[in-house]
């Protein structure tokens, strides 16, 4: 998995997005981001986050505007060259989305849908190269002894550890991670994050994830986007965000629900 | 604390006026087919002496209704094999959620229902026409019966599936066949064999009936022995078809149950 330094980089320009009923996801955003960076996007409910990961695959279609990976617009109609683009992005889910009655290592090999010839896929006959990618990834996150249990036996960090193995099984430049820790308990949490983190650093694949607690946002990302009514409201260094910052973005004063360890609060 | 709302009258006016316009309709229906209870009476007399003639059932016949009775149950199972396959396609198509487009869903939704308005007998004359009477025509017209049962169902349960599996196969790049397969199926397995033992049971009874008619299997065995006045050997069959039918529906029934 050598990434080059050219690989991962994402601008949206002049991009809107508005719904069918109306709602507007995302509004006149202008941002860059750079291969290899670790960015967590923040805030409050609504407020677009998952609008815009989901435009950088594709699965939300843009009013106005355009969003670009390395350089090429995200094309804007479902297709082959969709499809090209998706295979260079991963994704990771608040829900997992596993196939709950299959392996851990059927699970990960979807990530190699794109990869293979479609007859392969479709009789399960992978080739060993896309196994051993698989494997790979499955040891990146320290899971491989789970490689053949049914997703459903797993607990939720270990379902959400075969969920970024599926990600890392597509060798993407890009990985987006919607809420990844919210349905799991605070240790998990820190577990998960940590991974994300870490994989980032070793392989350099550029990493947007949304969160919605504060704290979390502060220890685990590099650059903080925040959003709100689908604007963006605050760019800046994680290490330097203030918490008069985060009253802006959520628009109030926040509150224990919005950190993870309450400690921290004040 | 809110407060609850009264609980309604009931509406015995719109109670009466229904059982009323059953009555109606069941008074004019046993009309129209000229049904009178005083006829029935009478020919309960003959009913009788053919209950007689029938017993006792000639076990003697049993060991040839072997033959017949696994033809039968060939015709079912290719029906119901041949049918559950085409069923899929017909299925995912006309679940709105994963249907390719409109107009797909559209036409597959209209070929589908036509397929549930003829009737398995229907088919069964149309594919005896076209290849002749016998064991074929059964299994062809017990096909196209399966699809019209399964594909109904089954694209229902579809499109009750939790989409996000669909979604993030379609995120790692997958195709629609791709998302279809990993993503859709899995969910909707349990339902789809459910529903194939299901469409099973059906055709084994209904593989029978179309026998009458010339499809092979045991009823056409039943249909020859009524024409020669053997109601002993007829009582036989019936005898037989209805242990087997009932084995059939236990065991699908108990699989069925598993799968919950
Ligand atoms: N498919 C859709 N159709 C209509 N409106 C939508 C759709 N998806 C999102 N929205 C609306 O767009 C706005 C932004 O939604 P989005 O899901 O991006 O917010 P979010 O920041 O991810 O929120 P959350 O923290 O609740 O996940 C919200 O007002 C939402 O109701
Ligand atoms: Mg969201």
């Amino acid at each position: 998995m050598d990434n080059n330094s050219n690989q991962g980089s994402i601008r949206f320009s002049d991009a809107n997005i508005v719904y069918p009923n109306g709602t507007v996801g995302m509004k006149d955003l202008n941002l860059e981001i750079k291969p290899g960076e670790f960015v967590v996007i923040v805030g409050s409910s609504g407020a677009g986050k998952s609008t815009l990961l989901r435009a950088i695959n594709g699965l939300n279609k843009m009013t106005s505007g355009t969003v670009e990976v390395d350089g090429e617009a995200v094309p804007q109609k479902d297709g082959r060259e969709l499809r090209l683009l998706r295979k260079r992005v991963g994704m990771i889910f608040q829900d997992f989305r596993l196939v709950k009655r299959l392996t851990v290592m059927s699970n990960v090999l979807i990530g190699r849908l794109a990869h293979v010839p479609g007859w392969r896929a479709m009789l399960n006959l992978w080739p060993a190269h896309d196994k051993e990618v698989a494997m790979k990834a499955l040891e990146r996150v320290s899971i491989t002894e789970k490689a053949w249990v049914k997703a459903s036996q797993l607990s939720g960090g270990q379902q959400q550890r075969v969920g970024i193995a599926r990600a890392l099984a597509q060798e993407p430049a890009i990985i987006l991670a919607d809420e990844p820790v919210a349905s799991l308990d605070p240790v998990t949490t820190h577990q998960i994050m940590q991974d994300l983190v870490r994989i980032n650093r070793e392989l350099g694949i550029t990493t947007l994830v949304n969160l919605h607690f504060l704290d979390l946002a502060r220890k685990y990302g590099q650059r903080i986007i925040g959003l709100r009514f689908g604007e963006l409201v605050y760019d800046g260094s994680a290490k330097t965000v203030t918490d008069e910052d985060f009253r802006d973005i959520y628009g109030r004063d926040f509150t224990e629900d919005d950190v993870l360890d309450e400690d921290v609060v004040g | 604390m809110s407060a609850v709302p009264a609980k309604p009258p009931r509406n015995w006016l719109a109670w009466g006026g229904t059982i009323a316009f059953l009555v109606a309709m069941t008074w004019w229906s046993a009309h129209g087919i000229g049904f009178s209870l005083t006829e029935l009476l009478c020919n309960l007399a003959g009913g009788s002496r053919l209950l007689q003639e029938s017993w006792p059932p000639d076990f003697a016949f049993l060991p040839r209704l072997y033959e017949p009775f696994m033809e039968t149950i060939n015709i079912a199972i290719i029906g119901t094999v041949v049918g559950g396959i085409l069923s899929i396609p017909v299925a995912v198509l006309a679940a709105r959620n994963l249907t390719l487009g409109r107009v797909t869903w559209f036409v597959d939704r209209n070929f589908m229902n036509i397929l549930r308005t003829l009737p398995d007998l229907f088919w069964a004359m149309l594919f005896a026409t076209a290849v002749g009477f016998g064991p074929v025509a059964g299994a062809l017209a017990l096909s196209v019966f399966t699809v019209a049962v399964i594909s109904k169902l089954w694209s229902e349960s579809l499109e009750a599936i939790d989409m996000g599996m669909p979604e993030a196969v379609r995120a790692v790049g997958g195709t629609w066949l791709q998302m279809v397969q990993f993503g859709a199926i899995p969910q909707g397995l349990q339902h789809y064999v459910s529903y194939a033992l299901y469409a099973f049971e059906l055709n084994v009874r209904a593989s029978m009936v179309l026998g009458l008619v010339g499809a092979g299997g045991i009823g056409m065995i039943l249909e020859v022995q009524r024409a020669n006045f053997e109601y002993e050997r007829v009582s036989m069959i019936i005898l037989a078809v209805l242990v087997a039918v009932l084995i059939i529906e236990q065991i699908s029934e108990t699989i069925r149950r598993r799968l919950e």
